[in-house]
């Protein structure tokens, strides 16, 4: 992901894990991907970054792959608008 | 027992004031830090982890001005160390000049990454003007040495804070953290001065030092309010 779009960026994975939360934490990629808005290469990007992150995890089952929050995933959400209004008030 | 006298009043005079002038700068900036930790893991947020390592720097800086300071008392007091107090002092100078300089521009850094792409480049450039202001603080022993370098080192800080001003007010609603950064650079400026040019700022010593604690501690006051800590 290029560093320009920072702002962006953490917009964008707060309304990935937003999509997932609202989805009663448990959701299969492909209606992720297109809840998102994203292309499916930023959107292989931004899931790799969360994944890496360790703010959604993978759950297999018999009907297949979902995506759930983990707790640093909940925390993000809870501290997003805190962490906007820090980067506004310092100009960072 | 001549020296004893002289140590206590110089504690409570010279060094006493330093010390708790050191110390309260310390312990602000180590709770900016300490206290923007959680943000910075959970969003890799450049702009914060810069703004985190300056205060960093600031408190290491800090750390090394009151040594300075106390190996130059104990030049004073020939005989009471075994070592060259002359040779620590000097060490501590270059360490404090290296980690001041890098914390104003992890500061800068912080406001402007969005703009200076190359980050590794921007980073070894700063690490080479620290060790470059270091260096010639040390080896050049004239005044006018101090005061040239200073005066640029500020004249590029107010430069870019400046413009990114400007830039931050045509896009959006701003924040009034600007002009603390521009009188942070100031100040930090004349603590340099006051350190490497004794008697620059005899008169003003005091007003410098509050000035300095103001404004760390009004930065203090908005991360915390900021962050909820």
């Amino acid at each position: 992901m290029e560093k320009k779009t920072k702002r962006g960026r953490l917009e964008i994975m707060k309304d990935v894990l937003f999509i997932i939360r609202e989805n009663r934490n448990m959701i299969k990629i492909t209606p992720l991907l297109r809840k998102s808005n994203l292309s499916s290469t930023r959107f292989q990007e931004y899931f790799l970054e969360l994944l890496e992150k360790g703010f959604i995890r993978e759950i297999e089952s018999k009907k297949g792959k979902s995506i759930s929050l983990t707790d640093k995933g909940f925390k993000f959400l809870e501290r997003y608008q805190t962490i906007i209004h820090f980067i506004d008030e310092f100009e960072l | 027992m001549g020296q004893l006298i002289s140590m206590g009043s110089f504690l409570v005079g010279g060094i006493g004031v330093e010390l708790v002038y050191s110390f309260i700068i310390i312990v602000c900036s180590l709770m900016i830090y300490f206290a923007t930790k959680e943000m910075d893991k959970l969003t890799s947020y450049k702009g914060i982890k810069y703004f985190r390592l300056s205060f960093l720097f600031f408190a290491f800086a800090y750390f090394f001005r009151y040594f300075i300071q106390f190996f130059l008392f104990s030049f004073k007091l020939n005989g009471i160390l075994e070592f060259s107090p002359m040779f620590l002092g000097a060490i501590s100078l270059f360490v404090f000049l290296y980690f001041s300089s890098m914390a104003i521009f992890f500061l800068l850094y912080s406001v402007m990454w969005k703009k200076w792409n190359h980050s590794k480049l921007t980073i070894l450039l700063f690490n080479i003007f620290a060790l470059i202001i270091a260096f010639a603080s040390i080896f050049f022993r004239g005044i006018s040495v101090y005061l040239v370098i200073n005066f640029i080192l500020l004249l590029i800080v107010l430069f870019i804070l400046i413009v990114a001003y400007k830039d931050s007010r045509k896009k959006s609603k701003a924040g009034n953290s600007f002009i603390i950064y521009l009188l942070l650079s100031i100040f930090w400026i004349l603590n340099i001065m006051n350190i490497l040019v004794p008697r620059f700022l005899s008169i003003y010593q005091l007003l410098v030092y509050l000035v300095s604690i103001s404004l760390f501690m009004i930065i203090l006051y908005k991360v915390l309010k900021k962050t909820g800590e």
